[in-house]
């Protein structure tokens, strides 16, 4: 088997892994719809509409120190 | 799972670099591993079509000329065979443009002459009416830069393998020798023998004056350079 | 200090934005006398024939497209990272004396390499690979200034207080992760100093030529490769970057799908690098690599319209902005810009297309739209809508915006109607055969028939310059008013008449 060969079979099964977890990622999202911490992704869109030095992050890092 | 990388910036970045190098292995490596071979009559350029080489680069020819014949008919009609790969072997870097605001110049060692290239150089209407191509008479001052070229022969033969100095077959199947210089004088008197051979077909009385002073206008290199592209 | 609130510190912004505006009125200005060196080429000697050798056509053309690209678009990207980092991220560079320091050391760095390539593009010295002209010494000092950027992106990401990374943030450190990647990759160069021969001599001519590592096609699929996503990860992931952040901002509106922001990313980035190719059709590179490219381009209108359609429906309900701020104007046209060119792209990369689109005026219209529209655009309305927070002081004047904004979208629509025109019609002229299967054309017919349309091109150029320039004087005026709000300013900027 040629350095050629061996590179198709790596690409499609690269590929092949690659939709499966784009399309995991997009089943994820839309069912989910929450992350593991409990925030709804939608949520994330704060941190551009609420960014004043002084407002609350959406997910704190200081939330996981405190854990 | 998703999720863990949006929070660990070290790891996000591990992936989108995995994802955005994919294509670059699949599609650019794998032809790096059978390399380019020259075809038969394709030969490494001489110091002073490698010194009008860097004029034309200097320049930017290759910003109005492409360097590349399409396969197509009106293609083959106007500019002589469609390019072949290994045509190429020996261009560091290659020169085929993206962009035709003046014509092709792959092939244009066949059917323009020093004459053609003297003319045009100094006033580009005059010889194609309508022409919008600006003139370059600082060509004919300018000094072509030798030293240069020939430190980049030293470098591709030493680093590259490129055959100077070694029979390399042509297409009638003779051979050809491309003469590299063994020391920088050798390299300037190698370079001076073939830009008197350019001069004498040149009516300029300043070039065909520097020349037989020993000096090399940067118009004979590029006209060198131009015709061997063929 | 300690009695004083923490604030955002925009010292580096700020200096970033002084040199978007200076590289783009020089960049631009270049473009509009590139443009009537075209139509009228008696132009070229316009300072004398003495020094026609650095006004020549061939000379300034790098320096325009590096002027653009690596000048004004590129510290636009780095002023819009120093003020959008530190507000996702809810940490002030003040809070680190070794960031201000390192954004310090990245501006001037910087500066210093602009310097040097006007000097040595002007010079004729170029290694002749577009967007890549720049000689060893130069690149070395382009590597280390891209360290530096990183340093100050991750320096920041590690003293961050919100946790999860904003959407912008992916699109930076996708901008800096992939330039760094294309650049160091393509620019594999051997100095020629190097050189040694028979008797050991080595160090003839000049010191900063080098040679490229790869030759002819491979040279040509590594370039593309490189050139095509330049244009990827210089002119359109950052700028998405810009937009997810400014248009919500200042609309008021959280972007209408958070998700579908999250899987365009992945998308874009995953789709954008395969498309390189399709630069290189019916060349000389192998046949599926050709195939490939095209295929990957006609795919990449998913995930960038994912972005475009995702910014347009955030303004969904919210209309009448579009009609009384023209800042919500610019940024709504820069996406449908976006839209449209890369619509327009993918058509060029189809094989049949491309045989008549290739080498043509059609492309630089293609590119021209995409910078004018969507680049510039996006670049201009983040300065507009930064200013009145970083100086703190209300935008000197919202008819002169207006104004531009009418003079420049004329100015965009001129330069690509006239450059499809030219195109397509270059392209068919030169296909074209008489009945007899001789070529119809001579080359020079198929250039003196583009003269109106390199004139027209020329105008909607100077027009968009004009824009430019009445830009950099509402910014002029703007920091140099009298100071106007205290508290930092929610949503819409505020506009003076």
């Amino acid at each position: 088997m040629g350095i050629a060969e061996l590179q198709g079979y790596g690409y499609v099964a690269l590929t092949s892994l690659l939709v499966l977890i784009l399309y995991g990622y997009i089943y994820h999202l839309y069912t989910k719809k929450r992350d593991s911490d409990g925030h709804d992704y939608e949520e994330y869109s704060n941190m551009a509409l609420r960014d004043d030095i002084d407002d609350a992050p959406v997910s704190a890092i200081s939330d996981d120190k405190e854990k | 799972m998703f999720h863990w990388l949006e929070k660990h910036p070290f790891f996000f970045a591990v992936g989108v670099f995995l994802v955005i190098s994919f294509a670059g292995l699949i599609e650019v490596v794998p032809s790096f591993a059978d390399k380019s071979r020259p075809v038969i009559g394709t030969k490494p350029y001489s110091t002073l079509e490698l010194a009008g080489r860097h004029v034309y680069i200097k320049n930017s020819c290759n910003a109005c000329h492409s360097q590349l014949i399409r396969p197509f008919k009106s293609e083959t009609d106007r500019y002589g065979h469609y390019s072949l790969s290994g045509e190429y072997a020996y261009d560091r870097p290659f020169l085929w443009g993206s962009k035709r605001t003046g014509p092709d110049l792959h092939r244009v060692g066949n059917y323009r002459t020093t004459d053609w290239h003297e003319n045009h150089m100094l006033n580009p209407p005059s010889v194609v009416a309508g022409s919008i191509m600006p003139a370059y008479p600082w060509m004919f001052t300018n000094k072509a830069n030798v030293d240069t070229a020939y430190a980049e022969q030293l470098t591709i033969a030493q680093f590259f393998s490129v055959p100077y100095n070694k029979a390399v077959p042509m297409k009638d199947g003779s051979t050809k020798v491309v003469k590299m210089g063994s020391t920088l004088a050798d390299a300037h008197a190698l370079a001076l023998a073939e830009a008197k051979v350019i001069a004498a077909d040149m009516k300029n009385q300043d070039v065909k004056d520097a020349v037989a002073a020993g000096n090399i206008p940067e118009i004979v290199a590029l006209i060198a350079y131009l015709n061997s592209l063929k | 200090m300690e009695n004083r609130p923490l604030e955002y510190d925009y010292t580096v912004a700020k200096m970033f934005m002084f040199a978007t505006i200076a590289l783009g009125i020089v960049g631009m200005l270049v473009g509009v006398i590139l443009a009537f060196e075209l139509a009228f080429p008696g132009v070229n000697t316009i300072l004398g024939s003495g020094v026609a050798e650095y006004t020549n056509f061939s000379r300034l053309r790098p320096l325009h497209t590096d002027a653009i690209i690596f000048g004004f678009t590129l510290s636009g990207i780095f002023a819009t990272w120093y003020y959008v980092g530190q507000r996702v991220l809810k940490v002030s560079m003040a809070e680190s004396g070794l960031l201000m320091f390192l954004g310090k050391l990245h501006f001037w760095l910087y500066l210093v390499i602009v310097a040097s390539v006007v000097v040595t593009l002007l010079a004729g010295i170029t290694t002749s690979k577009e967007y890549a002209e720049f000689e060893w010494p130069i690149d070395i000092a382009v590597v280390i200034v891209w360290v530096v950027w990183g340093m100050s992106i991750f320096g920041l990401i590690g003293i961050r207080r919100e946790k999860s990374l904003y959407i912008s943030m992916w699109y930076y450190i996708a901008t800096f992760l992939g330039i760094a990647m294309l650049y160091v990759f393509n620019n594999m160069e051997i100095p020629t100093i190097l050189g040694t021969n028979g008797i050991g001599e080595s160090g003839f001519g000049d010191w900063w030529h080098s040679v490229s590592m790869y030759a002819g096609a491979n040279d040509a699929m590594v370039q593309w490769w490189y050139g095509h996503n330049a244009v990827a990860f210089g002119l359109t992931v950052p700028i998405v970057a810009m937009i997810y952040y400014f248009l919500p901002k200042e609309s008021g509106q959280a972007i209408y799908s958070y998700k579908l922001s999250l899987l365009s990313f992945w998308g874009l980035m995953f789709v954008y690098i395969w498309a390189g190719g399709h630069h290189l059709i019916y060349s000389t590179i192998p046949d599926w690599v050709q195939t490939m490219a095209s295929v990957f381009s006609v795919i990449l209108i998913l995930p960038s319209w994912g972005s475009a359609i995702n910014m347009l429906l955030t303004m969904k309900g919210e209309w009448q902005q579009v009609a009384s701020s023209p800042l919500i104007k610019f940024m709504v046209l820069g996406s449908t810009f976006y839209m449209f060119s890369t619509l327009e792209g993918p058509i060029q990369a189809i094989k049949s297309v491309n045989a008549i689109a290739h080498f043509t005026d059609w492309i630089v219209g293609h590119v021209h739209d995409g910078t004018l529209g969507w680049v510039g655009f996006m670049i201009m309305a983040s300065l507009f809508h930064m200013a009145p927070r970083v100086f703190k002081r209300e935008i000197y004047s919202k008819s002169l915006m207006a104004t531009q904004f009418w003079i420049q979208t004329l100015g965009v629509v001129l330069y690509f109607t006239s450059m499809w025109i030219a195109g397509i019609t270059q392209g068919m002229m030169w296909r074209a055969h008489d009945e007899f299967g001789n070529l119809a054309y001579s080359f020079i017919d198929t250039v003196t028939v583009l003269h109106p349309y390199y004139t027209i091109r020329a105008v909607g150029g100077t027009l968009y310059l004009v824009g430019f320039l009445l830009f950099s004087y509402n910014i002029y005026k703007t920091m140099s008013a009298r100071p106007v709000e205290e508290s930092e300013l929610q949503n819409a900027s505020p506009m003076g008449a």
